[in-house]
């Protein structure tokens, strides 16, 4: 046990640099993964975090004035009542824009129930009495950002002006527009001055309940609602909502994202052992004479398997602890927060995820040691004393090139970097898995970058979206669109919920354009519609209804039945992918009579959707309803900074396994150097030969991991396409200008490695190599060497 | 398996702490089956000094090898201090290695990556010998072979000579019943040779059971039997006869020269 | 005996005892101690062939002392004798003889033969190496002499070896 603990603890201290890295790896791939799962975790379910971390009510219950609530606590199944605050309904004035809102009277002191979680600006000031805090996603539903100063309407007219001081999430409701009315927290004063009337306000109060599941809820509900309601109309209650429902409203509906951030994590788990593996496996080869002189002294086997998994195991340990610690600082950072695109810190992980990725990236150190360390308790004793010449022997190829008078360096370089079969596998594999992770990751965040720049193909032709509104009417609006100099063409279109057959929900019949004038969708599958009978379908929209191309479906839309026939598949984002496109004629030969038109505007290229709204809202004196289309890009900004971070940590991976390979390789050549030398090499050649060996294993590694990365990553994310409902054939390939540079610059860090170590390794004086068969696992020039007296 | 005599079994009357019979080794190189040994037989009394000489090839260093447990016999019988051991598992040779068997090389002796005290302290460790027993037992062995100023300095600061002195008192860290050379003055020079030849014979004045292959005539003089191996079987086996010491002393040597 | 009186008497002119204790102290251990009669007739006979020349010197107390001094011809005959390069070492030809004729002659098995001169020469060797370890530090000649034998040794040994090889 000592001999083993001092053997390691040299060991350890005479590679550094090693165990370094084989601790930074570890802790770059825990560090990654934390990130990731705490992004999806936020992404798909943000109510769990929001709830905990606002200390959510379980209930909210909204009471009449005046309404005593302080038997609530009486109540079976209550287990705390909140304070109640008073709560007025109102409207927010932006031109022809009104969004209802709930104002709710706070004090500067937040509240311990529900508190507000700021994540812009500040809380309620005494010092500004004329402030407001908003709650997120509204506020980045109306446009309005801290320091803007907003009107607000009462129910009798009543504006008052207020100073946006701060932005709060809240687990009380959902994200606006789905959950309305938004809410703003205001002080009393405040309230009082848009509602003066008190009988028009609500006292509202938050329930913590004992047993928080559905049933019980309702049955707490259902019990308030009972003692304070009177046999006569007048009930106090007047409304409540469960925390099942802010849930509900708040769980993400956009399936893609889940996909692709579960696809992340499924990288992570592969990329990771490899990497582990690679890295210790490196080493134990490097070990491989020590190791068998350890035997020789009296090791067995099985103690240098022990000691092995125990030192990479202790490694691995500081590594996960390092990353978590890490994480837990990149937590303060700020990600975005789908759909709204609202800015929100993360919740940090529960304890039990932490322990799941800390113990389970150990135990992958652990299990990927096992097999290098078996191996090395299978090294012969003998071999401390023979050392094992260099297998392979030159072969025709080289004996031709050498003829040839191919460099030197080259030829030998070449030779042997293949005769050493697992180390040579070992290099090949430990690069080509994190490029070809890398690829689909560049490849992820191309396809999202396509939404953005190309939205044509995936349907969003059209930026903004133009609905008459106020005073104009179709034929006022249709002249300030045609008249608009930044608008190419527009296309009147109408949208309608209709139900699946069966009653099994819904789906979005979309009316656009007519069949001789469609709007541009593309369809990546069969063609687009020509006639009034024709439509095309979203993949959803096929999944769902368990056709193909090709069938003849007869809604009902609009409470018009229509024949279609289904032609051609397009990528469609909406709904998730739910939806049924078709011309505007189909609905009028139906015998429909004309409905509420939107006009989709197409942009001239070049033109800011922003600008271009904001001149139409000009031009009507903000009497049009004007929208910009949203873009699943927006929503899928999380992705692509888990790209980056995976870029980073597979980037790391990567060279970790180049400098692992370059070291095995020069260890190899060690003793060939002196020969090397004497044989009439200059030291420049000698470095080439070590470089090029070191180079020619790297650039197989790098070109098939890319080559693959470049077959799979289409497949991978079409695959999740289709599985998500927006369609397959939303993957965008990587420019070949990009995939070059991207292949120079791995093969420049290659090569600038292998220099680096060979520059080192040939400065050793070739007398020392010469006179004995080298010490291989040094790679550091000693002086002293030249002292033994010949 | 132990014998039921409670002496080893020895020629005459001195035990034998090593002996090998028929020992055979066969190893295959490239496809071709090479006969390393065919049929040795030896014995190494407690204490004694024997050297085994011959040209090359002749199996010196498998035979050293396999007697210490380096390689496996193909077949024959080894006895070590009474005991069968050919049969060991390679954990049951490591385990033995660790206590009774001291192993010194032509290269390769050291741990690179530890301090010379480390390299020597290392092997008592592994016995079992608590930190401060070890630390005491390496400067002793040190400070003996006249190399305990260099304690702290990494093998790769040293010379080759000084290199073996440490891996001499790395071998004879835990006291072993049997020191096993392998050709360990074959990478010095004359200087260094020399100093090493004190060691082994303050060494072997001392009691230690030496079995080493040499081909340097002048350390095998030391020995107190020398073997000469030839084509993988044992030529002749003979105690060195000392030369009753002339009067003149050096100036023998010169009618010596003849 | 004659080159190394030559050799002193070029350095300056001495008598008999003078170069005996020259003698001893140059070389010491390594040179048999020289018997002061032995010298006198080798200066006698140098001084027959005319390589020396003697004088005869008064001393007060003593008996007359016969002073020695190198003439032109015996500076001359030193000279070719340092100048000329000397003999090589020659094989052991009287075991070579036996080694090749003996087993011919039904005299003697090879093996036997060998290992016979093998394990003499391990014991010469043996006493060479004590008498290394006993050597005098400051005493470089006689160890250098021990030296020169041990090696000539360890090439006879060597060639054993490969006779054994080849003839074997």
């Amino acid at each position: 046990m000592r001999g083993t603990l001092r053997w390691a603890r040299a060991d350890l201290r005479a590679c550094r640099s090693q165990a370094l890295l084989t601790i930074g790896v570890v802790a770059g791939v825990v560090a990654a993964l934390v990130l990731a799962t705490m992004l999806l975790q936020g992404a798909v379910n943000p109510w769990q975090q929001l709830f905990a971390r606002t200390h959510g009510a379980d209930a909210l219950i909204y009471f009449q004035n005046g309404t005593d609530t302080s038997s609530l606590t009486n109540v079976p199944g209550v287990r705390q009542a909140g304070q109640p605050y008073q709560a007025a309904s109102a409207t927010l004035e932006q031109g022809p824009v009104q969004s209802p809102v709930e104002l709710r009277g706070m004090t500067p002191v937040p509240p311990t129930m529900s508190t507000p979680l700021i994540v812009a600006g500040t809380w309620l000031r005494s010092s500004a009495p004329d402030g407001a805090v908003l709650e997120a996603s509204f506020a980045a539903a109306v446009h309005v950002g801290v320091g803007a100063r907003i009107l607000v309407d009462g129910i009798d007219g009543t504006s008052v002006s207020m100073q946006v001081i701060g932005i709060a999430d809240t687990a009380d409701q959902g994200f606006y527009p789905q959950w309305t009315p938004g809410l703003i927290w205001v002080q009393h004063g405040l309230l009082a001055k848009v509602e003066p009337h008190q009988s028009e306000t609500e006292e509202v109060v938050g329930l913590r309940l004992y047993d928080a599941s559905a049933v019980a809820t309702g049955q707490v509900v259902q019990a308030i609602w009972n003692f304070y309601n009177g046999p006569d109309e007048n009930s106090a209650v007047l409304r409540y909502s469960t925390w099942q429902q802010v849930q509900d409203s708040m769980a993400s509906n956009d399936r893609l994202l889940g996909l692709l951030l579960g696809l992340f994590g499924v990288i992570a788990l592969v990329a990771a052992p490899c990497a582990i593996a690679n890295v210790t496996a490196g080493r134990v080869l490097m070990q491989r004479q020590d190791i068998a002189m350890l035997k020789a002294l009296g090791f067995t086997p099985g103690q240098v398997v022990g000691m092995l998994l125990a030192e990479q195991t202790v490694l691995g340990a500081a590594g996960a602890g390092l990353g978590l610690v890490a994480a837990r600082f990149m937590t303060s950072s700020v990600f975005v927060r789908p759909p709204d695109g609202t800015p929100v810190g993360l919740a940090p992980l529960s304890g039990s995820w932490v322990a799941l990725i800390g113990g389970g990236t150990v135990l992958t150190v652990a299990i990927a040691t096992i097999i290098p360390a078996w191996l090395a308790g299978r090294v012969s004793p003998v071999a401390a004393v023979q050392p094992s010449p260099p297998r392979g022997h030159l072969s025709l190829i080289a004996r031709l090139g050498l003829l040839v008078h191919l460099p030197p360096a080259l030829v030998l370089g070449a030779r042997d970097s293949l005769t050493r079969r697992l180390p040579a596998a070992l290099t090949v594999v430990g690069l080509a898995i994190p490029m070809a992770m890398i690829t689909i990751a560049l490849t992820c965040w191309a396809t999202i970058d396509g939404f953005t720049r190309h939205p044509g193909r995936i349907g969003l032709a059209a930026a903004i979206t133009v609905s008459p509104g106020g005073g104009l009417d179709a034929l006022k609006t249709l002249n300030l669109i045609s008249h608009d100099g930044q608008v190419l063409s527009y296309y009147p279109g109408a949208e309608f919920d209709t139900l699946l057959p069966g009653d099994n929900g819904t789906f979005i019949a979309r009316a656009m354009g007519s069949s001789s004038r469609p709007y541009p969708f593309q369809a990546v599958q069969g063609q687009m519609f020509s006639a009034a009978n024709e439509a095309v379908a979203g993949q959803g929209f096929l999944t769902q209804m368990h056709i193909g191309v090709g069938a003849w479906i007869s809604p009902t839309i609009d409470g018009i039945p229509v024949i279609l026939h289904i032609v051609g598949r397009t990528i469609e984002p909406d709904n998730n992918g739910d939806v049924l496109d078709f011309g505007l004629d189909a609905l009028r030969e139906a015998g429909g009579a004309g409905p509420q038109l939107m006009y989709a505007l197409v942009l001239k290229p070049g033109v800011a959707p922003a600008a271009a709204r904001a001149t139409l809202l000009h031009a009507s004196h903000n009497e049009l309803d004007v929208q910009v289309v949203a873009n699943p890009a927006d929503g899928l900004g999380v992705v692509k900074v888990v790209i980056a971070v995976a870029v980073v940590v597979l980037g790391v991976m990567a060279l970790a396994n180049l400098l692992t390979a370059a070291a095995v390789g020069l260890r190899d050549h060690l003793h060939e150097v002196g020969v090397l030398k004497a044989l009439g090499l200059t030291p420049r050649q000698v470095t080439a030969t070590l470089v090029v060996n070191t180079t020619i294993l790297t650039a197989i590694g790098v070109a098939s991991g890319m080559v693959a990365g470049l077959l799979i990553a289409p497949r991978l994310i079409n695959m999740q396409g289709r599985t998500s409902g927006i369609g397959s054939g939303i993957a965008a390939s990587l420019s070949p200008v990009t995939v070059i540079e991207i292949l120079a610059a791995a093969l420049a860090i290659a090569v600038a490695a292998a220099l680096f170590l060979a520059r080192r390794t040939t400065r050793i004086s070739d007398s020392a190599h010469l006179r004995s068969p080298a010490r291989p696992s040094q790679l550091r020039p000693h002086a002293s060497s030249l002292r033994n007296p010949q | 398996m132990r014998r039921s005599e409670p002496r080893w079994p020895g020629v005459g009357d001195t035990p034998a702490l090593l002996r090998a019979r028929k020992l055979v080794k066969v190893y295959r190189a490239d496809g071709v089956e090479v006969e390393a040994l065919r049929g040795v037989d030896l014995e190494l009394a407690i204490g004694e000094f024997v050297a085994i000489m011959g040209p090359s090839g002749s199996g010196k260093s498998t035979l050293l090898h396999v007697l210490g447990g380096l390689a496996p016999a193909t077949s024959g019988e080894i006895w070590l201090r009474g005991q069968r051991v050919d049969g060991l598992s390679t954990a049951g040779w490591a385990i033995l290695r660790r206590r009774h068997i001291g192993f010194v090389f032509q290269f390769f002796n050291l741990l690179s990556n530890m301090t010379v005290a480390d390299n020597v302290e290392l092997p008592a460790l592994l016995a079992g010998a608590n930190p401060r027993q070890a630390r005491r037992r390496r400067e002793e062995l040190l400070a003996e072979l006249g190399i305990a100023d260099k304690a702290g300095a990494a093998p790769a600061r040293l010379s080759g000579g000084e290199q073996q002195r440490v891996a001499l008192a790395r071998a004879l860290a835990n006291e072993p019943s049997l020191l096993l050379a392998d050709e360990p003055t074959g990478n010095l020079d004359s200087s260094n040779t020399r100093d090493v030849l004190r060691l082994l014979r303050r060494v072997h004045a001392g009691g230690q059971a030496i079995l080493m292959v040499t081909h340097d005539a002048r350390v095998a003089s030391l020995a107190d039997r020398v073997i000469n191996l030839f084509d993988g079987m044992v030529a002749d086996d003979a105690a060195i006869v000392p030369i009753p010491r002339g009067l003149n002393g050096v100036r023998d040597v010169l009618e010596l020269r003849g | 005996m004659r080159q190394p009186l030559l050799a002193l008497l070029a350095k300056e002119p001495a008598h008999g005892y003078e170069l005996k204790l020259a003698l001893e102290q140059t070389f010491g251990q390594a040179y048999p101690s020289p018997n002061i009669g032995q010298i006198y007739v080798t200066l006698k006979r140098l001084e027959q062939d005319g390589l020396v020349c003697s004088q005869d010197v008064e001393q007060t107390t003593r008996p007359n002392k016969r002073v020695y001094e190198l003439t032109s011809a015996g500076r001359e005959a030193l000279r070719a004798w340092v100048e000329e390069p000397s003999d090589g070492p020659r094989i052991r030809d009287e075991f070579f003889i036996k080694l090749i004729l003996a087993p011919m002659a039904g005299l003697a098995d090879r093996i036997a033969l060998m290992n016979a001169q093998r394990r003499h020469y391990l014991s010469l060797m043996r006493k060479l190496t004590d008498l290394q370890a006993d050597a005098d530090r400051a005493d470089a000649p006689a160890r250098l002499l021990i030296e020169g034998a041990v090696l000539h040794l360890q090439a006879d040994l060597d060639w054993l070896e490969r006779c054994q090889e080849e003839l074997v």
